[in-house]
């Protein structure tokens, strides 16, 4: 039994009639990685942004070394020895890196009015070189770097002044695996500082591998806290979902062939800098997988294959000899795209679940250009019930609803418009195992429906689960081509994708 | 080395990132200077009358260093013209009194006041900052049509020292160097910036986002207060203004914030805001020169305004334009 650093006493929190957190009370130790773990909107995240700041607390206290804390932002919290690494973006561009490191702590540079900016760049500097990122300047715009090099800079912010707590809050998932390493790396090195890390993650064999004890939360509400060498990851799961996962996660049908009548066809496509003089057909009711390393292309095959793409060359052609170039071709003949970034590019996130499932179906719900609320109520809850959507009501904004029930709406808008051909780009990303076996619930069905679907994704698993075909990329071309088999392992896939 | 490390390289190479900005800018001053002088070698660009062409762009770019601070934060200040006349009017009537201490200090605190009050509205109110400000100013200009009862304003001949070279200049660069240095070396700039990029994010930071909003149009307030002594003793007369009369003199301090905000990724916003009005008063300049009506003048310098914002940014594809 460890020290005790940090408790949460009967914390609660409210979000109109949500109850998004019920009297969690948990102990933190001194020199732990701990593990948080639960469903979208099992109220993980809205705990751990009561702690930093971000969100104001309902009810309930946290207690820091003894002391109640009860802090206004992360700058707040960060003095208090607190910090956390945000799952999306936070970072600001139009400013420098050294001004994003020390956003809201200038004091420091700071006489009489005027801050030293070059002081803050060579103290910027010495700390990213001290973290071995020498390839990051200081003074240059944030805006120059891309997603994973802000990550890194994030990863600085938050932990170069050895905060008492750092919480990871979903961060793996968008990093690659230089990126994780690099996170593993200063979590463990907090760790052995004696601080403690809060880890939260759906990568359920990273929570046992990184941390030393996992709590589980289900509906705002604390399961248990185990130690991680005491469980495997179907006792996580179960823990989590509060009953047994069995039978149908992935696909169990193996060896039926497919038809082979071919509905759509790429030729010869390319996209500058993503992809090289790829072909592939899709067949009538078929899975068709496409994986890789997250930087092989895959993503932008999605965004091609839907019209997408900036610059393509080549051919995505239907059946009929119709040539897909444009976004609203695409959707006109009955193509469906999810994106792999869920809020920018695929949810309309201010807006209501009502709007998002009806937005490409708005030509059938009129009738001579009026739309009547009635009717975009009745298909919004037909469809969001299909591929039940936790919501109070379609009314309900997508920005309050967890990421795996976001994502059931993108999928309910391209059902209800009935699409005969589903592109989706990382699918279950970011979001828990009983809405993942939702989502391939969902698959099979268009599956058995007669429509062609092809996923791209980085779960190597999720692909030998779930499609007919599968094709590896490798630097923007396609590296190797499996067929549907149960005795297809990770290791014949990871051979061909690096 | 592959083409994507170089182009990384080539983005964070600390020379090309600091002044390819101002390199490009100086093209264009060269380009147009040019055009012109072959057009019409007589009338136009001898070294005279480019400082001539500079002192009216100077003008500008000082009000346009105000707008900057507005704009950065994707909010808009359309009373400047408004308080520009204000402020002028004011400055005429306490240079009687005052000298030059009333020429200096009564814009200045006018300008300065009336950002205060735009952004004590528009933050009370909670409304668009357009329509917070296009309201504001038909008040302004109605205060300067009581304050006036409508006479023409002159600016008395003992006074007019800002409206020619050295002092002009000099106090220009005083409010240049001002903006540059609240822009890079205090919290202003920076959290100016951050609400820009993402207010929820900064707000996270601890950045009392209403706070900076309002030293925002603050600043502008006291840079159309500046503007305002240049203006008034370089025309020096000044009529009150009503009925939107003055919205017209929003917009060419706009179009070199406009330069300041494109431009604004080499990092050298205000050097650019000034180019930015030093080219427009060449296109401008040389079409008087080439005897061009009015109309063909605004219509060319529009159409170049566009232009020229259009070739230098280059906005990643399908990133949302507003």
């Amino acid at each position: 039994m460890g020290e005790e650093i940090l408790k949460t006493v009967k914390i609660n929190k409210s979000f109109g009639i949500t109850h998004a957190v019920k009297d969690v009370t948990v102990s933190f130790y001194k020199g732990e990685i701990h593990g948080l773990i639960g469903e979208n909107g099992s109220g993980k995240s809205t705990l751990m942004s009561m702690l930093t700041g971000i969100y104001s607390i309902g009810s309930g206290e946290f207690i820091l070394e003894g002391k109640k804390l009860n802090v206004k932002n992360q700058v707040e919290a960060n003095r208090n020895g607190v910090s956390i690494i945000v799952q999306e973006m936070g970072t600001l561009s139009g400013l420098t890196v050294a001004e994003n490191i020390f956003l809201g702590n200038e004091d420091q540079f700071v006489k009489f009015g005027i801050k030293n900016a070059a002081a803050m760049n060579r103290k910027a500097q010495a700390l990213l070189d001290q973290y071995g990122f020498h390839h990051i300047h200081a003074s240059t715009m944030i805006d120059n770097y891309d997603f994973e090099d802000r990550k890194l800079i994030e990863i600085v912010k938050a932990t170069y002044f050895n905060p008492k707590i750092l919480v990871v809050d979903e961060t793996t998932t968008t990093l690659s695996q230089a990126g994780r390493d690099e996170l593993y790396k200063h979590m463990k090195r907090l760790k052995k500082l004696g601080s403690t890390v809060i880890f939260i993650s759906h990568d359920l064999e990273e929570v046992i591998r990184m941390t030393d004890r996992i709590t589980i939360l289900r509906d705002g509400e604390l399961i248990d806290t185990v130690q991680s060498s005491d469980v495997t990851e179907d006792d996580l799961k179960r823990l989590m979902v509060g009953r047994e996962l069995s039978g149908r996660y992935y696909r169990t049908d193996y060896g039926e062939p497919v038809s082979k009548e071919v509905v759509l066809s790429a030729k010869n496509v390319s996209v500058p800098g993503q992809l090289r003089n790829i072909s592939f057909d899709l067949h009538k009711g078929e899975i068709l997988g496409i994986g890789g390393l997250s930087e092989c292309g895959m993503h932008e095959v999605g965004k091609a294959v839907f019209g997408a793409s900036y610059d393509r060359t080549g051919e995505v052609a239907l059946a009929d000899g119709t040539h897909i170039d444009s976004i609203p071709t695409a959707i006109k003949h009955n193509i469906a795209y999810v994106s792999k970034d869920r809020d920018n590019e695929s949810l309309v996130i201010n807006d209501s679940i009502r709007d998002n499932i009806c937005l490409t179906s708005m030509d059938r719900l009129s009738k001579h250009h009026i739309i009547l609320n009635k009717k975009l109520d009745q298909f919004a809850n037909r469809y969001a019930k299909i591929v039940s959507v936790k919501m109070v009501g379609v009314g309900q904004f997508v920005s309050d609803l967890s990421g795996g029930n976001k994502q059931k709406v993108a999928l309910a808008r391209w059902i209800g418009k009935d699409s005969d051909i589903l592109v989706l780009d990382s699918p279950t990303r970011g979001i828990d195992v009983k809405v993942k076996a939702d989502i391939y619930a969902l698959m099979s069905d268009m599956k058995k429906q007669g429509k062609s679907t092809i996923v791209i994704s980085e779960e190597i698993l999720e692909l030998l689960g779930m499609c007919d075909r599968i094709l590896v990329m490798k630097e923007g071309a396609f590296s190797g081509e499996f067929k549907r088999d149960p005795a297809l392992t990770e290791e014949d896939f990871i051979a061909k994708m690096v | 080395m592959n083409l994507k490390e170089f182009q990384q390289k080539l983005k964070t190479n600390k020379f090309l990132s600091n002044y390819l900005g101002i390199i490009l800018l100086l093209l264009l001053v060269l380009v147009f200077w040019a055009v012109f002088k072959i057009i019409t070698p007589g009338n136009f660009g001898s070294p005279d009358k480019l400082l001539s062409y500079l002192q009216s762009s100077l003008i500008y770019a000082v009000g346009g260093c105000g707008l900057y601070f507005i704009c950065v934060m994707g909010l808009w200040d359309f009373s400047v013209g408004a308080n520009i006349v204000l402020s002028s009017v004011l400055a005429c009537y306490f240079s009687q009194q005052l000298g030059f201490g009333g020429l200096i200090l009564a814009p200045i605190l006018c300008g300065t006041l009336l950002g205060l009050l735009n952004g004590i509205v528009y933050i009370k109110l909670n409304i668009p900052s357009m329509i917070v400000t296009v309201g504001l100013s038909l008040i302004y200009e109605s205060l300067s049509v009581f304050a006036t009862q409508g006479q023409e304003q002159i600016l008395s001949p003992a006074y007019r020292a800002f409206g020619s070279y050295p002092a002009n200049l000099i106090l220009a660069l005083c409010a240049f160097f001002l903006a540059g240095l609240l822009i890079k070396y205090t919290k202003v700039g920076t959290y100016t910036y951050a609400i820009g990029s993402n207010e929820f994010v900064a707000k996270n930071m601890g950045v009392n986002v209403n706070k900076y909003k309002v030293v925002a149009f603050v600043l502008c307030g006291f840079f159309a207060g500046v503007m305002s002594i240049l203006t008034i003793s370089y025309g020096t007369s000044m009529t009150s203004a009503s009925s939107m009369a003055s919205m017209s003199r929003n917009f060419t301090p706009l179009m070199g914030t406009f330069f300041g905000l494109a431009f604004r990724r080499y990092g050298k916003p205000i050097t650019a805001i000034v180019i930015g009005e030093f080219i427009i008063s060449l296109i401008f300049n040389g079409f008087v020169a080439f005897g061009a009506p009015t109309t063909i003048q605004n219509v060319v310098t529009g159409a170049a305004l566009l232009l020229i914002v259009t070739s230098t940014t280059k906005p990643v594809k399908g990133a949302v334009v507003k």
